[in-house]
C-alpha cells in the first residue's frame, strides 16, 4: 500500500522497481528534462541567452518536444516490461533450483510426499476418466440431446406398482411409430445372439433393428448403404444385413468388396449391404451385425403381448419435452385400446427419457460417483499430510526467512519461494500420478459390459467401459489438481511463516515466541483433526461395504457350483423337428454321461445366479382365472431329470421328474420351496395342479406338481421368489444349457465334452463354455471389485492418517523441547509433563474421531443403495472403525514420547502399538 | 551527415567504456571527439539507451551530476563490453574494406 503513495523520486532513491505506467512515464520525462536542462546550462555557460539556449536545446531533440516525450514513454515502457519479465523468469528459475536442491537434500521426505500425492492424484484421475467416459462425455451421435429412449409404462394395480421401463412389442411399436408426431426419426432394436453358419461356425451377438436405426442415431455406414426405410412396412423383409467393423475385419479381412457377398446367419443367407461405423456396436454395446426386425420370428412379431423391443427416437427440434410426454401418454392409451391387455382395462402409458440419462445402469453410475468421493477423500488426506509436513518445514526455516526479508526480499518474493517447493512437489507427484492413473484407467476399462448388464437393465453400448482411457481432459485435470494442491497447501504455511516480525524471530530463533508456536500448532492441530475425521469416514464406509459383501457371499445360494462345467447349445432353426427333440435330449445326456469322469449330465434353461430368465404367470385349474394383475408371478425354467442332482439342489418333497415323464404324457412340474410357501402356505403342494403361462402348460388341466425342490438364488441380493421347473421332454425347446458334473478337474473336460456333443449333434453351435463357479463368480464381480477398491482406499487413508498424526505430534513436541526441559528443570513431575503432552495428542484424535463418526453417519446414507441387508449405522462396523482409531490415539502419546529425546534420555520405544503403561515405566531423566 | 544505421549503438558503448555517463555527457563526448562531425539527435539517443538497457548491454542508475542535478547514469555491463569488442572489430573491418575499395586508383 505504502508503495503506491511513494513519489517517483523517492522510489528512485530507494531503487524500488517501477511498476505502474505513470511511474515509468514520469521517470522518462525526468530523464528528458535532465538532458534538456544540462544542455541549456552548457549553452548558457558558452554565452547564449537563456531563451536562445532553450530553443537550441529543444531543436537538438530532433522531433518536437511532445513527440519526443511520447516516443520516450513508449521506449521506456517497453524496456520496463521486458526487463520485468526477465527478472521474473530469472527469479522463477532461481526458486525452482533452490526448491529442487532443498527436496534433494531430504530424499526420504520427498519420496514419501511424491508417492502420497501420486497415489492420491493418480487414483482421482483414473476415476475421473471413468466418470468422464461413462457419464460426462456427450454421446457420440449427432445432436445427442435430441435422442430419447422410449419405454412403456404399466399401470399401478392395487398395491402392485407399475413400471416405467417396460420394453415394447412389435405391434404396439408399429402403432406408435405410425401415429407419433413428436419425433423425426424412430427405430426399434433388440439384442440377440446369432450363429454364423457360413464358413466357420461362430456365435456372435447382434441386434434386430428397424430400418431407420442408423439414421436415427445420425450415423452412416462407412461402406455400402443403409437399410431402405421402406422395408419396415413390408411383412417379409429383404434378406439384408449390416455388419459391424469388427466382424468385417475378422471374417472378411476388411475387404472392401464385401458388399453384395452373402453371410449365413442362423442357417439363412443374407446379403451384406453395408458396414457400420467403427466402434459402433449398437445401443446394446455388443452387436456385431444388424438384421432388420422383420427377419425375426414371425410369431413374435405378430404377438402384441410379446415384449422384447427397445425403442430409440430423435425428438423434433421444435417440440418441447412436455409435448412429447403428453403425446406419449395419449398414444399409450390408444395402444391399450387397440391391443387390449391384461390390466383390467387400465391403460398403459409411454415414457421417454433422454438417451443420455439411460446410458449407464444407475447402479454403475452411483458406484462410480461413490468411488470418486472415496478417492477424493484419500487425496484430501494425502494433501493434508503434505501440508502438515510443509508447515513443519516452514517453521523450521523461520530464521532463514527472517534474514531474507531483512536484506530486502519482499514478502511476496519469499512466499513465492516457499510455494515453489510445494508446487514442485505437487508437480512431481502429478507426473508420477500419470503412471498410476494410466494403470487405474486401464484396469477400469477392463470391467466387462457383462457385469454391468447383469446388474441393471441394458446399458447403452456407446459408453462401454472400454472407452475409459487416459485422455487429454484427464491429464489436464491431473495437473490442475496438482497445481492447486501445491499452491493451496503451500500458501497457508508460507503466509504464516512470513508474518511474524523480524525482530521477534531473530531474537528467539527457531523456537520462536509463544505466540508463533501456538498459531502454528493450532494450524497443525486442525489438520490432524481433519485427517482423523476423513480417515474415519473412509474406514467406516469401506467397512460397511466389506461387511455387506461378506454377507452377500455367505448366503446360501441353494446349489453347489464346484466341479460343474456348463455350456450353451442351440438347435438351429429347422435343424430338428420338435417331436424329435426329446429323443435328442436323451441321446445327448447319455453320451455325455459316457465321458470318463462324468457323474451327472443334464440340461437346464437358466443357471442359478444368472439374473433370472423367463417369468410368467400362474393360474389354477378349476378356479376362474383372475385378471393378469392378480395372477402370481413365477420364474419358469426347463430342466432335464438329472438337473437337480448335477447342481446338488435338494429334493424336499414328493419326487423328481424322470424319463418316465415323457413327451405327450401327463404334464408334471416341480416347484421350489419359496413358491410352495407362497402359494400353499400350510399345505403340501404335491398333487396340486397349476397352469403355467408358457411352454404349452397353460391349457386344460394344467400340470401336476410332483415335487418340491430347494430354492436357488437368481441374483446375489434378491429376495426369494417362486420358480417352477418344466421337463424338457414334455416342453421341448431349441436353446439349452448343458451341465456336466465330474470327479475330474472340470476345466480340462472341455474338449471331451465338445467332441461328445459333436457326435450326437454335428452342426449345432456350442458356445459360452465356462465352469459353473466362474459363472457364479461373475454375479458378485462388481460388488467385489468395489469393495476391494474401497478397502484399499481405507487402508491407504488409515496409514496416511497415522503417519500424519505421528508427524504432527513429533514436530509439536520438538518445538516445545525447550519448554519441556524448563518445566522439568523447575521440578515438575515427569509424569505430569508427559501426561500434558500426551493428553493434547489424545484430545486431537478424540475430536477428530467424534467429527469423523458424525461425518461417516451422514456419508453412509449414500451407501445405502449399494448395501445388502445392512443398515448404514451398523454398530459392529462403527465400533470397529472407532477401535482402530483408538489405536491411533495410543499412537499419539507414543509419538510424543518417541520424540522427546532431547529433554531426557528416553530409550527408544516401539512406537506403534505401544500403550501408556509401557512408556511410563521406561523413561529415565 | 546522418549516422549510418546500426552504428549508434557501438558508438555509445564505446563512449561508455571508460566511465558511466548520462545522456548529455554521451552526446557531448561524441560531438567533441568527432570534431563536430557526429551530431546525434537527443530523442534517438535516449531511445537507443533504453533499448540497450533492455538488452542488458547497459545498466542504468539515477545519480547526481557535479552540478547537483539529478541525472540517469548509464554504465557498461560485462555483456555490453563483450558486445562492444565484437561489434567494433566487425565495423572497423567493414569500413576498412569499404575504404580500400573506394580508395583504389585503378580498375
Amino acid at each position: 500500500m505504502i508503495r503506491f503513495l511513494l513519489r517517483p523520486g523517492v522510489r528512485r532513491v530507494f531503487r524500488l522497481p517501477l511498476r505502474t505506467s505513470a511511474a515509468i512515464q514520469s521517470d522518462a520525462d525526468a530523464e528528458l528534462e535532465s538532458l534538456i536542462a544540462s544542455r541549456v546550462e552548457h549553452l548558457i555557460a558558452r554565452g547564449m541567452s537563456p531563451s536562445d539556449a532553450r530553443d537550441e536545446a529543444l531543436r537538438r531533440l530532433g522531433p518536437s518536444l511532445e513527440e519526443t516525450r511520447l516516443q520516450l514513454h513508449e521506449s521506456a515502457e517497453h524496456r520496463e516490461r521486458r526487463m520485468g519479465i526477465h527478472e521474473h523468469v530469472e527469479n522463477l528459475v532461481q526458486d525452482i533450483r533452490y526448491a529442487a536442491r532443498g527436496l534433494a537434500r531430504r530424499p526420504a521426505f520427498t519420496a514419501v510426499a511424491v508417492a502420497t500425492l501420486a497415489i492420491g492424484i493418480g487414483a482421482t484421475t483414473a476415476i475421473f476418466s471413468a466418470v468422464n467416459a461413462l457419464i460426462l462425455r456427450p454421446l457420440p451421435y449427432a445432436k445427442p440431446d435430441e435422442l430419447m429412449k422410449l419405454t412403456l409404462v404399466t399401470p399401478t394395480v392395487g398395491d402392485k406398482k407399475g413400471r416405467d421401463d417396460v420394453v415394447w412389442s412389435y405391434p404396439k411399436f408399429r402403432l406408435f411409430r405410425d401415429a407419433q408426431q413428436s419425433f423425426s426419426e424412430i427405430s426399434a432394436y433388440a439384442g440377440q445372439p446369432f450363429v454364423l453358419t457360413s464358413g466357420d461356425v461362430e456365435r456372435v451377438t447382434g441386434e434386430f433393428v428397424g430400418a431407420t436405426y442408423l439414421r436415427t442415431l445420425g450415423l452412416r455406414p462407412i461402406i455400402g448403404r443403409d437399410f431402405d426405410p421402406a422395408i419396415d412396412a413390408l411383412t417379409k423383409a429383404p434378406m439384408e444385413v449390416l455388419i459391424g467393423t469388427t466382424l468385417w475385419e475378422r471374417r472378411f479381412n476388411a475387404d472392401r468388396s464385401v458388399i453384395g457377398r452373402t453371410l449365413g446367419v442362423d442357417r439363412q443367407l443374407y446379403t451384406i449391404i453395408g458396414v457400420a461405423p467403427r466402434g459402433f456396436k449398437g445401443l446394446t454395446g455388443q452387436a456385431e451385425l444388424f438384421l432388420p426386425v422383420a427377419a425375426s420370428n414371425a410369431e413374435q412379431l405378430a404377438e402384441a403381448q410379446s415384449y422384447w423391443l427397445e425403442v430409440v427416437a430423435r425428438r423434433k427440434a421444435n417440440v418441447s419435452p412436455a409435448r412429447v410426454e403428453a403425446e406419449m401418454i395419449a398414444l399409450g392409451k390408444r395402444m391399450s385400446e387397440v391391443y387390449p391387455d391384461n390390466f383390467a382395462g387400465r391403460p398403459w402409458g409411454a415414457h421417454s427419457i433422454l438417451l443420455d440419462e439411460a446410458r449407464v445402469a444407475p447402479v454403475v453410475k452411483r458406484s462410480l460417483l461413490i468411488l470418486f468421493g472415496a478417492v477424493g477423500f484419500v487425496l484430501l488426506i494425502a494433501c493434508v499430510n503434505v501440508a502438515n509436513l510443509q508447515l513443519g518445514r516452514a517453521s523450521g526455516r523461520r530464521r532463514e526467512i527472517a534474514v531474507r526479508m531483512a536484506i530486502g526480499a519482499g514478502r511476496s518474493r519469499v512466499v513465492r519461494l516457499l510455494i515453489t517447493e510445494s508446487v514442485l512437489l505437487a508437480f512431481l507427484g502429478g507426473l508420477v500420478a500419470l503412471i498410476v492413473a494410466w494403470i487405474g484407467a486401464h484396469a477400469l476399462s477392463t470391467v466387462s459390459p457383462e457385469i454391468t448388464a447383469r446388474v441393471g437393465r441394458s446399458t447403452i453400448g456407446a459408453v462401454d467401459f472400454a472407452l475409459i482411457r487416459l485422455d487429454w481432459t484427464a491429464m489436464a485435470f491431473t495437473f490442475a489438481v496438482a497445481l492447486s494442491i501445491g499452491v493451496l497447501f503451500g500458501l497457508a504455511p508460507a503466509l504464516g511463516a512470513t508474518r511474524s516480525t523480524l525482530s521477534n524471530t531473530l531474537k528467539h530463533g527457531d523456537a520462536d515466541g509463544h505466540a508463533g508456536v501456538l498459531s502454528a500448532f493450532t494450524g497443525r492441530s486442525l489438520l490432524v483433526v481433519v485427517e482423523v475425521a476423513l480417515a474415519l469416514v473412509l474406514l467406516a464406509g469401506s467397512g460397511l461395504m466389506i461387511r455387506s459383501l461378506t454377507k452377500m457371499l455367505a448366503i446360501d445360494t441353494g446349489f453347489d457350483p464346484a466341479h460343474v462345467l456348463t455350456l450353451r447349445l442351440t438347435v438351429p432353426e429347422g435343424g430338428m423337428a420338435r417331436d424329435s427333440l426329446p429323443g435328442f435330449y436323451t441321446q445327448l445326456v447319455q453320451r455325455l454321461r459316457a465321458v470318463p469322469g462324468v457323474t451327472n449330465a443334464s440340461l437346464g434353461s437358466c443357471p442359478p445366479l444368472s439374473g433370472g430368465c423367463n417369468r410368467t404367470l400362474l393360474t389354477f385349474p378349476g378356479q376362474p382365472d383372475p385378471d393378469f394383475a392378480h395372477r402370481p408371478l413365477t420364474g419358469v425354467n426347463w430342466a432335464s431329470p438329472d438337473y437337480f442332482a448335477t447342481l446338488h439342489i435338494p429334493l424336499k418333497r414328493g419326487r423328481m421328474i424322470t424319463d418316465a415323464d415323457h413327451f405327450g404324457g401327463p404334464k408334471v412340474v416341480l416347484i421350489n420351496e419359496a413358491g410352495a410357501r407362497t402359494l400353499w402356505p400350510n399345505e403340501n403342494p404335491v398333487g396340486k395342479r397349476v397352469k403355467i403361462g408358457q411352454g404349452g402348460f397353460d391349457g386344460g388341466d394344467g400340470a401336476e406338481i410332483v415335487g418340491v425342490v430347494g430354492d436357488t438364488r437368481q441374483f446375489v441380493d434378491s429376495a426369494e421368489r417362486t420358480d417352477v421347473f418344466l421337463p424338457y421332454a414334455q416342453s421341448p425347446r431349441a436353446g439349452m444349457f448343458v451341465f456336466v458334473r465330474s470327479t475330474r478337474d472340470v476345466a480340462s473336460l472341455g474338449p471331451e465334452v465338445r467332441s461328445a456333443i459333436h457326435e450326437v449333434a454335428p452342426s449345432f453351435a456350442i458356445y459360452d463354455m465356462q465352469t459353473m463357479s466362474a459363472r457364479a463368480a461373475g454375479a458378485t464381480a462388481q460388488a467385489r471389485f468395489s469393495a476391494v477398491l474401497l478397502a484399499l482406499f481405507a487402508v491407504t487413508a488409515l496409514s496416511l492418517a497415522a503417519i500424519g498424526i505421528y508427524g504432527v505430534m513429533s514436530l509439536a513436541v520438538a518445538a516445545r523441547t525447550r519448554e519441556i526441559g524448563i518445566r522439568i528443570a523447575l521440578g515438575a513431575d515427569q509424569r505430569r509433563v508427559q501426561r500434558l503432552v500426551v493428553s493434547q495428542g489424545v484430545t486431537l484424535v478424540a475430536v477428530g474421531a467424534a467429527i469423523g463418526i458424525v461425518g461417516a453417519l451422514l456419508c453412509t446414507r449414500v451407501l445405502q443403495t449399494l448395501l445388502y441387508d445392512l443398515k448404514p449405522s451398523d454398530p459392529v462396523t462403527y465400533g470397529g472403525a472407532a477401535g482402530t482409531h483408538g489405536n491411533d490415539g495410543e499412537l499419539a502419546p507414543c509419538a510424543s514420547c518417541g520424540a522427546r529425546r532431547s529433554g531426557c534420555r528416553v530409550e527408544e520405544r516401539l512406537i506403534y502399538g505401544g500403550t501408556v503403561e509401557r512408556w511410563n515405566g521406561g523413561t529415565r531423566c | 551527415m546522418a549516422l549510418l544505421k546500426g552504428t549508434l549503438d557501438v558508438l555509445v558503448l564505446k563512449t561508455l567504456s571508460w566511465t558511466p555517463m548520462h545522456a548529455f555527457e554521451i552526446t557531448t563526448w561524441l560531438e567533441e571527439r568527432s570534431a563536430g562531425r557526429l551530431l546525434v539527435e537527443d530523442a534517438a539517443l535516449l531511445q537507443a539507451l533504453h533499448r540497450m538497457e533492455e538488452r542488458k548491454l547497459l545498466a542504468a542508475e539515477w545519480g547526481v551530476t557535479k552540478n547537483g542535478r539529478r541525472a540517469r547514469y548509464y554504465r557498461l555491463t560485462t555483456t555490453g563490453r563483450a558486445h562492444l569488442r565484437a561489434e567494433s572489430e566487425r565495423l572497423v573491418d567493414h569500413f576498412d574494406a569499404l575504404t580500400t575499395v573506394l580508395a583504389s586508383k585503378k580498375a
